[in-house]
Protein backbone atom coordinates (compact mmCIF):
# COMPACT_ATOMS: atom_id res chain seq x y z
CA UNK A 1 0.00 0.00 0.00
CA UNK A 2 1.35 3.59 -1.10
CA UNK A 3 1.32 5.04 2.50
CA UNK A 4 2.58 8.57 0.66
CA UNK A 5 -0.88 8.50 -0.85
CA UNK A 6 -2.34 8.89 2.86
CA UNK A 7 0.39 12.11 3.77
CA UNK A 8 -2.08 14.85 3.59
CA UNK A 9 -4.82 13.00 5.33
CA UNK A 10 -2.44 11.96 7.91
CA UNK A 11 -2.26 15.79 8.43
CA UNK A 12 -5.70 16.64 8.34
CA UNK A 13 -6.43 13.65 10.64
CA UNK A 14 -3.39 15.45 12.77
CA UNK A 15 -5.10 18.92 13.11
CA UNK A 16 -8.54 17.62 12.78
CA UNK A 17 -9.68 19.06 9.52
CA UNK A 18 -10.52 15.27 8.09
CA UNK A 19 -14.06 15.01 6.67
CA UNK A 20 -15.85 11.70 8.33
CA UNK A 21 -14.91 9.84 4.74
CA UNK A 22 -11.23 10.61 4.97
CA UNK A 23 -11.39 9.25 8.81
CA UNK A 24 -12.73 6.44 8.14
CA UNK A 25 -10.65 6.03 4.95
CA UNK A 26 -7.41 6.25 7.08
CA UNK A 27 -8.80 4.29 9.68
CA UNK A 28 -9.03 1.35 7.63
CA UNK A 29 -5.54 1.96 6.25
CA UNK A 30 -4.38 2.32 9.75
CA UNK A 31 -5.51 -0.57 11.14
CA UNK A 32 -3.54 -2.29 8.03
CA UNK A 33 0.16 -0.39 8.30
CA UNK A 34 2.08 -0.29 11.52
CA UNK A 35 4.04 2.00 9.59
CA UNK A 36 1.56 4.81 9.22
CA UNK A 37 -0.23 3.98 12.96
CA UNK A 38 3.32 4.74 13.92
CA UNK A 39 4.11 7.54 12.79
CA UNK A 40 0.69 9.40 13.74
CA UNK A 41 0.57 8.88 17.16
CA UNK A 42 4.46 10.22 17.08
CA UNK A 43 3.23 13.35 15.48
CA UNK A 44 0.44 13.49 17.78
CA UNK A 45 3.06 13.15 21.14
CA UNK A 46 5.14 15.74 18.96
CA UNK A 47 2.66 18.10 19.39
CA UNK A 48 2.59 18.05 22.90
CA UNK A 49 5.85 18.91 23.23
CA UNK A 50 5.39 21.83 20.34
CA UNK A 51 2.95 23.34 22.85
CA UNK A 52 5.09 23.49 25.41
CA UNK A 53 6.63 26.81 23.41
CA UNK A 54 4.69 29.77 24.32
CA UNK A 55 5.06 33.25 23.58
CA UNK A 56 6.10 35.79 26.52
CA UNK A 57 3.54 38.06 28.14
CA UNK A 58 4.64 40.99 26.92
CA UNK A 59 4.38 39.79 23.65
CA UNK A 60 0.75 41.22 22.15
CA UNK A 61 0.48 43.57 24.93
CA UNK A 62 -0.91 46.87 23.58
CA UNK A 63 1.85 49.14 21.55
CA UNK A 64 0.83 52.64 20.91
CA UNK A 65 -1.33 52.76 18.42
CA UNK A 66 -0.41 54.75 15.58
CA UNK A 67 -2.95 53.45 12.96
CA UNK A 68 -5.92 54.70 15.31
CA UNK A 69 -8.48 55.68 13.39
CA UNK A 70 -10.28 57.89 16.35
CA UNK A 71 -6.38 60.05 16.46
CA UNK A 72 -7.42 60.43 12.89
CA UNK A 73 -10.78 61.06 13.46
CA UNK A 74 -10.22 63.72 15.86
CA UNK A 75 -7.22 65.70 14.28
CA UNK A 76 -9.63 66.04 11.39
CA UNK A 77 -12.57 66.82 13.87
CA UNK A 78 -10.25 69.46 15.45
CA UNK A 79 -9.24 70.89 11.83
CA UNK A 80 -12.68 71.51 10.71
CA UNK A 81 -13.59 73.41 13.61
CA UNK A 82 -10.64 75.67 13.32
CA UNK A 83 -11.38 76.32 9.62
CA UNK A 84 -14.84 76.82 10.39
CA UNK A 85 -14.17 79.13 13.41
CA UNK A 86 -11.81 81.04 11.11
CA UNK A 87 -14.28 81.47 8.24
CA UNK A 88 -17.50 82.52 10.85
CA UNK A 89 -15.12 85.30 12.19
CA UNK A 90 -14.40 86.60 9.10
CA UNK A 91 -18.32 86.64 8.40
CA UNK A 92 -18.08 83.94 5.92
CA UNK A 93 -21.66 81.58 5.19
CA UNK A 94 -22.82 78.47 3.42
CA UNK A 95 -26.09 78.67 2.19
CA UNK A 96 -28.34 75.75 0.75
CA UNK A 97 -31.05 77.85 -2.04
CA UNK A 98 -32.60 76.61 -4.31
CA UNK A 99 -31.14 73.15 -4.58
CA UNK A 100 -27.85 74.31 -4.66
CA UNK A 101 -24.93 75.62 -2.48
CA UNK A 102 -23.58 78.98 -2.26
CA UNK A 103 -20.69 79.77 -0.40
CA UNK A 104 -19.77 83.24 0.26
CA UNK A 105 -16.52 84.49 2.09
CA UNK A 106 -16.96 87.92 4.20
CA UNK A 107 -19.96 89.48 5.64
CA UNK A 108 -22.42 90.74 4.23
CA UNK A 109 -23.47 94.55 3.98
CA UNK A 110 -26.31 96.46 3.89
CA UNK A 111 -28.02 98.38 0.85
CA UNK A 112 -26.92 101.88 2.14
CA UNK A 113 -23.42 100.67 3.27
CA UNK A 114 -22.96 99.39 0.10
CA UNK A 115 -23.95 102.64 -1.64
CA UNK A 116 -21.50 104.75 0.66
CA UNK A 117 -18.97 102.67 0.03
CA UNK A 118 -19.51 102.90 -3.64
CA UNK A 119 -19.61 106.73 -3.36
CA UNK A 120 -16.67 106.59 -1.54
CA UNK A 121 -14.76 104.73 -3.84
CA UNK A 122 -15.66 106.89 -6.87
CA UNK A 123 -14.36 109.52 -5.12
CA UNK A 124 -11.33 108.52 -4.54
CA UNK A 125 -11.03 107.64 -8.22
CA UNK A 126 -12.04 110.90 -9.15
CA UNK A 127 -9.16 112.12 -6.68
CA UNK A 128 -6.68 110.49 -8.27
CA UNK A 129 -8.00 111.42 -12.26
CA UNK A 130 -7.38 114.80 -11.07
CA UNK A 131 -4.16 114.50 -9.68
CA UNK A 132 -3.17 112.45 -13.08
CA UNK A 133 -4.68 115.22 -14.95
CA UNK A 134 -2.69 118.11 -13.28
CA UNK A 135 0.40 115.96 -13.45
CA UNK A 136 0.02 115.75 -17.27
CA UNK A 137 -0.62 119.83 -17.67
CA UNK A 138 3.07 120.73 -16.14
CA UNK A 139 4.64 117.90 -18.15
CA UNK A 140 4.94 120.40 -20.41
CA UNK A 141 6.91 123.10 -18.53
CA UNK A 142 9.39 120.61 -17.86
CA UNK A 143 11.44 121.27 -21.18
CA UNK A 144 12.02 125.07 -19.82
CA UNK A 145 13.13 124.14 -16.45
CA UNK A 146 15.59 121.31 -17.93
CA UNK A 147 16.81 124.56 -20.66
CA UNK A 148 17.07 126.46 -17.09
CA UNK A 149 18.75 123.83 -15.32
CA UNK A 150 21.30 123.33 -17.98
CA UNK A 151 21.96 126.80 -18.18
CA UNK A 152 22.90 127.13 -14.65
CA UNK A 153 24.97 123.58 -15.10
CA UNK A 154 26.98 125.48 -17.89
CA UNK A 155 27.36 129.13 -15.89
CA UNK A 156 28.38 126.78 -12.66
CA UNK A 157 31.21 125.03 -14.62
CA UNK A 158 32.20 128.90 -16.36
CA UNK A 159 32.55 130.04 -12.84
CA UNK A 160 34.84 127.39 -11.13
CA UNK A 161 36.96 127.37 -14.77
CA UNK A 162 37.52 131.31 -13.86
CA UNK A 163 37.98 130.54 -10.30
CA UNK A 164 40.96 127.66 -11.26
CA UNK A 165 42.58 130.19 -13.80
CA UNK A 166 43.03 132.87 -11.35
CA UNK A 167 44.23 130.55 -8.44
CA UNK A 168 46.60 129.19 -10.76
CA UNK A 169 47.96 132.31 -12.23
CA UNK A 170 48.12 133.68 -8.55
CA UNK A 171 50.35 130.77 -7.93
CA UNK A 172 52.46 130.70 -10.59
CA UNK A 173 53.45 134.27 -9.33
CA UNK A 174 53.80 133.47 -5.78
CA UNK A 175 56.61 130.62 -7.33
CA UNK A 176 58.36 133.20 -9.49
CA UNK A 177 58.65 135.47 -6.52
CA UNK A 178 59.75 133.05 -4.28
CA UNK A 179 62.18 131.37 -6.42
CA UNK A 180 63.68 135.36 -6.84
CA UNK A 181 64.25 135.53 -3.66
CA UNK A 182 66.06 132.31 -2.82
CA UNK A 183 68.22 133.10 -5.80
CA UNK A 184 69.14 136.73 -3.99
CA UNK A 185 69.91 134.85 -1.06
CA UNK A 186 72.13 132.36 -2.54
CA UNK A 187 73.75 135.34 -4.08
CA UNK A 188 74.08 137.15 -0.86
CA UNK A 189 75.95 134.27 0.80
CA UNK A 190 78.46 133.07 -2.16
CA UNK A 191 79.43 137.21 -1.75
CA UNK A 192 80.01 136.74 1.48
CA UNK A 193 82.21 133.62 1.32
CA UNK A 194 84.39 135.49 -1.18
CA UNK A 195 84.79 138.58 1.36
CA UNK A 196 86.23 136.01 3.92
CA UNK A 197 88.45 134.50 2.35
CA UNK A 198 89.96 137.20 0.17
CA UNK A 199 90.45 139.10 3.29
CA UNK A 200 91.94 135.54 5.04
CA UNK A 201 94.61 135.55 1.88
CA UNK A 202 95.64 138.96 2.57
CA UNK A 203 96.67 138.18 5.91
CA UNK A 204 98.39 135.28 5.52
CA UNK A 205 100.48 137.04 2.67
CA UNK A 206 101.04 139.76 5.34
CA UNK A 207 102.24 136.99 7.59
CA UNK A 208 104.54 135.71 5.10
CA UNK A 209 105.93 138.98 4.46
CA UNK A 210 107.24 139.34 8.04
CA UNK A 211 108.40 136.21 8.01
CA UNK A 212 110.69 137.08 5.32
CA UNK A 213 111.91 140.04 6.54
CA UNK A 214 112.81 137.98 9.85
CA UNK A 215 114.68 135.37 8.04
CA UNK A 216 116.53 137.83 6.18
CA UNK A 217 117.72 140.28 9.12
CA UNK A 218 118.97 136.90 10.36
CA UNK B 1 -23.26 38.73 18.25
CA UNK B 2 -20.00 40.37 17.38
CA UNK B 3 -19.47 41.62 13.54
CA UNK B 4 -17.69 38.52 11.36
CA UNK B 5 -14.09 39.61 9.27
CA UNK B 6 -15.56 40.65 6.62
CA UNK B 7 -18.45 42.84 7.88
CA UNK B 8 -15.93 45.03 9.90
CA UNK B 9 -14.00 45.36 6.17
CA UNK B 10 -16.94 46.12 4.61
CA UNK B 11 -18.10 48.61 6.96
CA UNK B 12 -14.26 50.01 6.88
CA UNK B 13 -14.67 50.15 2.87
CA UNK B 14 -17.75 52.37 3.54
CA UNK B 15 -16.35 54.70 5.51
CA UNK B 16 -16.66 53.39 8.79
CA UNK B 17 -13.35 54.07 10.20
CA UNK B 18 -13.67 53.01 13.57
CA UNK B 19 -13.88 49.21 11.90
CA UNK B 20 -10.54 49.16 11.83
CA UNK B 21 -10.10 49.36 15.36
CA UNK B 22 -12.12 46.02 16.05
CA UNK B 23 -10.35 44.33 13.69
CA UNK B 24 -6.88 45.50 15.31
CA UNK B 25 -8.00 44.50 18.70
CA UNK B 26 -8.98 41.37 17.47
CA UNK B 27 -5.70 40.65 15.64
CA UNK B 28 -2.99 42.30 17.10
CA UNK B 29 -1.94 39.64 19.87
CA UNK B 30 -2.11 36.81 17.36
CA UNK B 31 0.05 38.75 14.60
CA UNK B 32 2.92 39.59 17.34
CA UNK B 33 2.69 36.20 18.46
CA UNK B 34 3.13 34.57 14.84
CA UNK B 35 5.55 37.60 14.14
CA UNK B 36 8.12 36.21 17.65
CA UNK B 37 7.70 33.24 16.45
CA UNK B 38 9.04 33.99 13.18
CA UNK B 39 11.84 36.27 13.77
CA UNK B 40 12.34 35.55 17.47
CA UNK B 41 12.29 37.88 20.36
CA UNK B 42 13.44 41.44 20.76
CA UNK B 43 12.13 44.93 19.88
CA UNK B 44 11.69 44.04 16.40
CA UNK B 45 8.28 42.14 16.85
CA UNK B 46 6.42 45.20 18.06
CA UNK B 47 7.62 47.04 15.24
CA UNK B 48 6.91 44.52 12.50
CA UNK B 49 3.50 44.43 13.95
CA UNK B 50 2.65 48.09 13.96
CA UNK B 51 4.53 47.88 10.36
CA UNK B 52 1.83 45.16 9.92
CA UNK B 53 -1.40 46.91 10.58
CA UNK B 54 -0.12 49.67 9.22
CA UNK B 55 0.23 48.56 5.71
CA UNK B 56 -2.82 46.69 6.54
CA UNK B 57 -4.69 50.23 7.31
CA UNK B 58 -3.58 51.52 4.08
CA UNK B 59 -4.77 48.73 2.19
CA UNK B 60 -7.81 47.87 3.26
CA UNK B 61 -9.48 50.37 1.34
CA UNK B 62 -8.50 48.48 -1.74
CA UNK B 63 -8.96 45.11 -0.41
CA UNK B 64 -10.59 42.96 -2.59
CA UNK B 65 -12.17 40.10 -0.37
CA UNK B 66 -11.18 37.24 -2.61
CA UNK B 67 -9.11 35.72 0.58
CA UNK B 68 -10.18 35.89 4.01
CA UNK B 69 -9.08 39.03 5.83
CA UNK B 70 -7.20 37.01 8.25
CA UNK B 71 -5.06 35.01 5.48
CA UNK B 72 -4.44 38.55 4.02
CA UNK B 73 -3.42 39.88 7.22
CA UNK B 74 -0.82 37.01 7.87
CA UNK B 75 0.19 37.41 4.19
CA UNK B 76 1.29 41.12 5.10
CA UNK B 77 3.03 40.32 8.38
CA UNK B 78 4.53 37.09 6.40
CA UNK B 79 5.89 39.26 4.13
CA UNK B 80 6.96 42.10 6.89
CA UNK B 81 9.11 39.04 8.24
CA UNK B 82 10.50 38.49 5.40
CA UNK B 83 11.35 41.95 4.63
CA UNK B 84 13.49 42.24 7.33
CA UNK B 85 15.56 39.03 7.21
CA UNK B 86 16.09 39.83 4.08
CA UNK B 87 17.44 43.45 4.85
CA UNK B 88 19.37 41.19 7.81
CA UNK B 89 18.41 43.45 10.41
CA UNK B 90 16.31 40.72 11.86
CA UNK B 91 17.83 36.99 12.39
CA UNK B 92 15.55 34.10 12.42
CA UNK B 93 16.62 33.07 15.84
CA UNK B 94 15.39 33.14 19.42
CA UNK B 95 17.11 33.44 22.55
CA UNK B 96 17.26 30.81 25.17
CA UNK B 97 18.33 33.83 27.63
CA UNK B 98 15.09 35.27 27.13
CA UNK B 99 13.04 32.80 27.21
CA UNK B 100 14.21 31.50 30.36
CA UNK B 101 12.96 34.78 32.23
CA UNK B 102 9.94 35.45 30.78
CA UNK B 103 8.12 32.75 33.02
CA UNK B 104 6.15 31.20 29.84
CA UNK B 105 5.91 27.84 31.06
CA UNK B 106 3.10 25.72 31.80
CA UNK B 107 0.28 27.75 33.60
CA UNK B 108 -1.35 25.00 35.60
CA UNK B 109 -1.16 25.77 39.07
CA UNK B 110 1.18 24.03 41.43
CA UNK B 111 3.84 22.68 39.11
CA UNK B 112 6.48 21.16 41.08
CA UNK B 113 10.10 22.97 40.74
CA UNK B 114 11.23 20.20 38.55
CA UNK B 115 8.85 20.18 36.51
CA UNK B 116 9.07 23.95 36.43
CA UNK B 117 12.79 23.35 35.24
CA UNK B 118 11.49 20.62 32.59
CA UNK B 119 9.43 22.44 31.43
CA UNK B 120 11.46 25.53 30.36
CA UNK B 121 14.14 23.44 29.07
CA UNK B 122 11.50 21.93 26.53
CA UNK B 123 10.45 25.35 25.89
CA UNK B 124 13.51 26.08 25.13
CA UNK B 125 14.65 23.62 22.84
CA UNK B 126 11.22 23.30 20.93
CA UNK B 127 12.25 27.05 20.17
CA UNK B 128 15.57 26.25 18.94
CA UNK B 129 14.21 23.94 16.76
CA UNK B 130 11.51 25.26 14.97
CA UNK B 131 13.75 28.39 14.46
CA UNK B 132 16.28 26.07 12.94
CA UNK B 133 13.69 25.03 10.26
CA UNK B 134 13.72 26.41 6.77
CA UNK B 135 11.75 29.24 6.03
CA UNK B 136 8.95 27.87 4.07
CA UNK B 137 8.24 24.73 6.83
CA UNK B 138 8.44 26.85 9.67
CA UNK B 139 6.23 29.50 8.42
CA UNK B 140 3.69 26.79 7.96
CA UNK B 141 4.42 24.84 11.20
CA UNK B 142 3.84 28.57 13.31
CA UNK B 143 0.60 29.33 11.27
CA UNK B 144 -0.75 25.90 12.07
CA UNK B 145 0.29 24.66 15.18
CA UNK B 146 0.91 27.92 17.14
CA UNK B 147 -1.69 30.66 15.02
CA UNK B 148 -4.19 27.81 14.54
CA UNK B 149 -5.20 28.42 11.01
CA UNK B 150 -6.91 26.21 8.73
CA UNK B 151 -4.45 24.58 5.71
CA UNK B 152 -7.07 26.48 3.24
CA UNK B 153 -5.94 29.89 5.53
CA UNK B 154 -2.52 29.05 4.93
CA UNK B 155 -2.62 28.26 1.63
CA UNK B 156 -4.60 31.59 0.75
CA UNK B 157 -1.59 33.50 2.58
CA UNK B 158 1.25 32.19 1.34
CA UNK B 159 -0.35 32.05 -2.32
CA UNK B 160 0.48 28.01 -2.80
CA UNK B 161 -1.47 24.96 -3.46
CA UNK B 162 -2.78 23.25 -0.53
CA UNK B 163 -0.44 19.92 -1.25
CA UNK B 164 2.15 22.29 -1.04
CA UNK B 165 1.03 23.55 2.40
CA UNK B 166 0.45 19.66 3.80
CA UNK B 167 3.93 18.88 2.02
CA UNK B 168 5.61 21.59 4.04
CA UNK B 169 4.27 20.56 7.49
CA UNK B 170 4.70 17.30 7.17
CA UNK B 171 8.30 17.80 6.33
CA UNK B 172 8.57 20.38 9.18
CA UNK B 173 6.93 18.09 11.95
CA UNK B 174 9.52 14.99 10.74
CA UNK B 175 12.62 17.58 10.95
CA UNK B 176 11.09 18.84 14.43
CA UNK B 177 10.57 15.37 15.81
CA UNK B 178 14.36 14.46 14.51
CA UNK B 179 15.67 17.67 16.25
CA UNK B 180 13.99 16.71 19.70
CA UNK B 181 15.01 13.46 19.76
CA UNK B 182 18.66 14.03 18.91
CA UNK B 183 18.05 16.38 22.06
CA UNK B 184 17.33 13.54 24.09
CA UNK B 185 13.49 14.37 23.74
CA UNK B 186 11.96 10.90 23.78
CA UNK B 187 8.29 12.44 23.62
CA UNK B 188 7.92 12.54 19.85
CA UNK B 189 10.02 9.80 18.76
CA UNK B 190 8.20 6.98 16.99
CA UNK B 191 7.46 3.62 19.69
CA UNK B 192 6.39 0.63 17.60
CA UNK B 193 3.24 0.28 17.69
CA UNK B 194 2.19 -3.59 20.35
CA UNK B 195 1.38 -5.81 17.81
CA UNK B 196 -1.53 -7.33 18.42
Amino acid sequence: MDCDAFRDEMMDLLYEEASPAVVRRLDEHQAACRACRDELSSFRRLRRDLASWRTPPDVGRAPRRLWSSRAYLAMAAALLLLVTGALAVRGSELRYEQGRFAFRLGRVLEPSAVSAALAAQEERHRREIDALRAAVAASSSEEATLRKVQRMIEESEARQATLVSAGLTRLEERTEARRQYDLAQVGAGLSYLDGKAGLQAARTTELMGHVLQASQKK
Amino acid sequence: MAPSDEELVEQFQNGDSSAFDVLVRRWERKIQGAIYRLVGPGEDVRDLSQETLLKAYRGLGTFKKEARFSSWLYQIALNVCRDRMRRGRGKSYVSFDELSETGETGSEPGPSALDLIEARDLSRQVAAAVSALPQEQREVVVLKEYQGLTFLEIAEALDVPLSTVKTRLYRGLGQLRQELVRQGIRGGAPVPAPTS
